[in-house]
C-alpha cells in the first residue's frame, strides 16, 4: 500500500442496527441530508428473487465488476476485507474496504479503510408482500473530494446517480442474467452535438460488464 | 446496412451504418424483411420527443428472419421468421409478471434520463429516443433484438409479411384501445384519427361487439377506409360541422358509450383552441396540442369510458377535468402491452377474420423513406401507411 493509501482517513462506520431503512417505529424516515462534507443517497427497488440469493450475489465481492459501473477488479484480502480497483475516464482509483456488519439474507455494511476513495455503505434485503419479491434498500455515503468530484466532472456521471445505477444494474442481472445495453449499436454520424449529449445522457459510461470481460 | 436516421427535426436520411453485432445473451440480431413507419414517427420527425439525437436509427415497426442469436436465447434459432414488438420486455421483473409488459423495468438502459423527465421509467422502445432507451430502431437491413427470448412472435405459417407485419405495434395498439374502451356489446364508440391505429381501434371496436362506430377525420381516403369497414364518418373540416353536436346527433343527445383518441399530442383543430396550442407549444409553454383529448372528455357520455392510444409527450392546458370529474368518466392509456395481444391477433389473421394489409397505401424502398417522411407528415399523396421493403433497388424514374 502507498503512503498516499495510508494518509486518507477511514470513513466512518455506519451504526449497528440497519441504517438504511425507509421506515423506522411506524414512521416515515426521510433519507440522510447532505452536510459537513458528506454526501448521501438512498435507493431501493423491488427485485423477483429471494433475500438469500440476493444477498449471496451481492457478498460475492470479486463478482461485483459483473454489475458495478467502472470497477474494473474487486480482489479479497481477507474474508471481511477487499481490495478495490476503479477506472474511471483515463484514471484509476484503488481502496480497500472492509465489511462491518454481515448478516446472511438480511443486511451487508462496510466501509472503505484508506485508498482514493472514502465511502461507506449499507444494503438490506428484506421480503416485500403481494409476490413483489425482495425489497433491495442502498444507503451509500461518501465525501466529496478528488475521488467524487473526479467521478463527476470526467465520465459524466453524478457519484449519486452511480449508486442508483449500481442498484438498477443489479436488479436487471438478478432478474434477467443480464444489463440492458445500448452501447456498440450502429448509428449515422452523431456531429459535434450528439458526442457532447452521449457524455451528458452518461451514455460514455460503459453499462457492466466491459465487452472485453463478457467476452472471456 | 443501409438505415433510415433521424438527423434533426424534419430531416431523416439513409445511410450506410456498421451492421449490429450482438452485445448481451439474450440478443438476436434479425435480417429485416418489411418495416414500415408509423405515425408516431411523425412525432420524432417534428421534433416532438425529446432525446433524439443526430444518427439514430429509426423504426419500431419490423419482422424478419433471424441471422443470429446470443448465447442465451432458447427459443429462436437462426432462419426462424418472426415479428418483433415495438416494446422491449425482459419477462421476469413483476410488471412483467402482471402482463404489463410497456412498463417492465429492466430494458431501458438510459432510465435515468426517463426518470428525471417523466419521475418513472418505461420500458426500452426500439428507434425512439434516447431516453427510451437508444436503440437502434429496425427501417434497416439489420436490427439487434434485446431479451429475444421474450419479444418476438415466431411465424409459421406462409402468410406474406404484410399481413403479418402490423403487429409489431399498430394492431395491438389498435386493438388494446378497443379493450380499453370496455365495449359492452350493442355500445356505440367514437373514435378520433383515421390513421392506423384509428382504423384498427375501429376494426377491433366492431370485433368486441360495437354496435356502431363513429369515426372522425378529415382526410377523404381515411374516412373512405372507415366506411369501408362499416363506421359511420364526420369529416370535421367541412364547415357546418361542429363534432360536439354530431356526435350528440348521433346518440340521442347522449354521448359516445366510449371514446378513442386516435390521434395524441399533435392534434389538428379548426377551432380557435387549435391557434391557442400552436401558439403556446410554439412558445415552449405546453408540450402538446390536446384538442382531441378535450374534445373526447366532452363528448363521451355519463359513467363512459376514454381510452387514449395516442402518444401524449408532456404538459397539457385546459383539459377540462370539471367535466371528466363530473360525468364520472373511466381514462385508459398507455404504451401497449404487446405480449399480450401478438399472439391471439396472429390467430385472428390466421383464421382469415381481418387481414390488416387494408391499411398499406404505399410501398417504397429505404432510400425513398426520406421523402416518405415529409410526404407524410404533410398529409399528401394520399398516404395511409407506408410499407418499406429493405432490400428493394430503388426505382429510377
Amino acid at each position: 500500500m502507498s503512503d498516499a493509501l495510508r494518509e486518507k482517513p477511514n470513513a466512518e462506520p455506519l451504526p449497528k442496527s440497519a441504517g438504511a431503512g425507509v421506515i423506522v417505529n411506524g414512521r416515515y424516515l426521510p433519507p440522510p441530508v447532505d452536510k459537513d462534507g458528506k454526501q448521501w443517497v438512498r435507493t431501493s427497488a423491488f427485485i423477483q428473487a429471494s433475500p438469500q440469493d440476493l444477498y449471496a450475489m451481492w457478498r460475492d465481492v470479486e463478482a461485483i465488476p459483473l454489475w458495478q459501473e467502472q470497477i474494473t477488479a474487486v480482489t479479497r484480502t481477507g474474508d471481511k476485507t477487499s481490495h478495490w480497483v476503479m477506472k474511471s475516464g483515463d484514471k484509476t482509483l484503488e481502496w480497500d474496504s472492509e465489511i462491518l456488519a454481515d448478516e446472511p439474507g438480511e443486511r451487508i455494511a462496510w466501509r472503505s479503510t484508506g485508498g482514493d476513495s472514502d465511502n461507506a455503505g449499507e444494503v438490506i434485503f428484506e421480503t416485500a408482500p403481494g409476490g413483489l419479491g425482495t425489497v433491495a434498500t442502498v444507503l451509500q455515503e461518501f465525501r466529496m473530494g478528488k475521488f467524487a468530484s473526479m467521478w463527476e466532472t470526467i465520465v459524466g456521471r453524478n457519484p449519486k446517480q452511480a449508486v442508483i445505477e449500481n442498484l438498477r444494474h443489479f436488479k436487471a442481472l438478478a432478474e434477467t442474467g443480464e444489463i440492458p445495453r445500448n452501447q456498440g449499436q450502429p448509428h449515422g454520424p452523431r456531429g459535434t452535438v450528439g458526442g457532447a449529449k452521449e457524455s451528458l445522457y452518461g451514455e460514455k459510461v460503459e453499462t457492466p460488464p466491459a465487452m472485453d470481460r463478457k467476452a472471456s | 446496412m443501409k438505415a433510415v436516421c433521424w438527423m434533426g427535426t424534419s430531416k431523416v436520411e439513409t445511410l450506410t451504418v456498421d451492421d449490429p453485432k450482438l452485445l448481451n445473451p439474450h440478443d438476436a440480431i434479425i435480417k429485416v424483411t418489411r418495416t414500415a413507419i408509423c405515425g408516431s414517427d411523425l412525432h420524432l420527425y417534428d421534433g416532438f420527443i425529446p432525446t433524439m439525437e443526430a444518427g439514430d436509427i429509426l423504426g419500431h415497426e419490423f419482422m424478419g428472419i433471424v441471422e443470429e442469436v446470443g448465447r442465451g436465447v432458447t427459443n429462436l434459432k437462426r432462419g426462424d421468421r418472426v415479428v418483433v414488438p415495438f416494446t422491449i420486455a425482459c419477462g421476469n421483473c413483476s410488471f412483467c409478471k402482471k402482463k404489463l409488459w410497456a412498463a417492465c423495468d429492466n430494458t431501458n438502459p438510459n432510465a435515468h434520463l426517463m426518470e428525471a423527465a417523466y419521475g418513472y421509467s418505461g420500458s426500452g422502445l426500439f428507434g425512439y429516443s434516447h431516453m427510451m432507451g437508444g436503440y437502434a430502431g429496425g427501417q434497416a437491413q439489420y436490427v439487434r433484438v434485446p431479451f429475444a427470448n421474450v419479444g418476438p412472435l415466431k411465424i409459421e405459417s406462409d402468410l406474406p409479411d404484410e399481413k403479418i407485419l402490423f403487429l409489431s405495434d399498430i394492431f395491438p395498439t389498435g386493438y388494446m384501445a378497443a379493450e380499453n374502451a370496455q365495449i359492452q356489446p350493442g355500445d356505440t364508440v367514437a373514435v378520433w384519427g383515421c390513421g392506423p391505429v384509428g382504423q384498427f381501434a375501429i376494426a377491433s371496436a366492431f370485433m368486441l361487439g360495437a354496435a356502431r362506430v363513429i369515426a372522425i377525420d378529415r382526410l377523404p381516403e381515411r374516412l373512405d377506409m372507415a366506411r369501408s369497414v362499416g363506421a359511420i364518418t364526420i369529416d370535421y373540416s367541412e364547415d357546418d360541422v361542429s363534432v360536439l353536436t354530431a356526435l350528440k346527433d348521433l346518440t340521442a343527445g347522449a354521448g359516445p358509450d366510449s371514446c378513442i383518441d386516435a390521434v395524441g399530442l399533435e392534434a389538428h383543430s379548426t377551432e380557435l383552441q387549435g391557434i391557442y396550442d400552436q401558439v403556446k407549444t410554439k412558445l415552449m409553454l405546453e408540450t402538446d396540442r390536446p384538442s382531441v383529448l378535450r374534445q373526447a372528455i366532452q363528448a363521451v357520455r355519463k359513467g363512459g369510458t376514454l381510452s387514449i392510444p395516442g402518444v401524449y409527450g408532456g404538459l397539457l392546458d385546459k383539459v377540462p377535468f370539471g367535466a371528466a370529474f363530473g360525468k364520472g368518466i373511466t381514462m385508459k392509456m398507455g404504451q401497449t402491452n404487446m405480449h399480450n395481444y401478438m399472439q391471439p391477433l396472429l390467430e385472428r389473421i390466421e383464421k382469415g377474420e381481418i387481414d390488416p394489409s387494408y391499411i398499406i397505401s404505399h410501398r417504397i424502398t429505404l432510400d425513398d423513406a426520406p421523402e416518405m417522411y415529409k410526404v407524410w407528415r404533410d398529409k399528401k399523396e394520399q398516404v395511409t401507411k407506408i410499407v418499406i421493403d429493405p432490400w428493394a433497388e430503388r426505382k429510377v424514374a
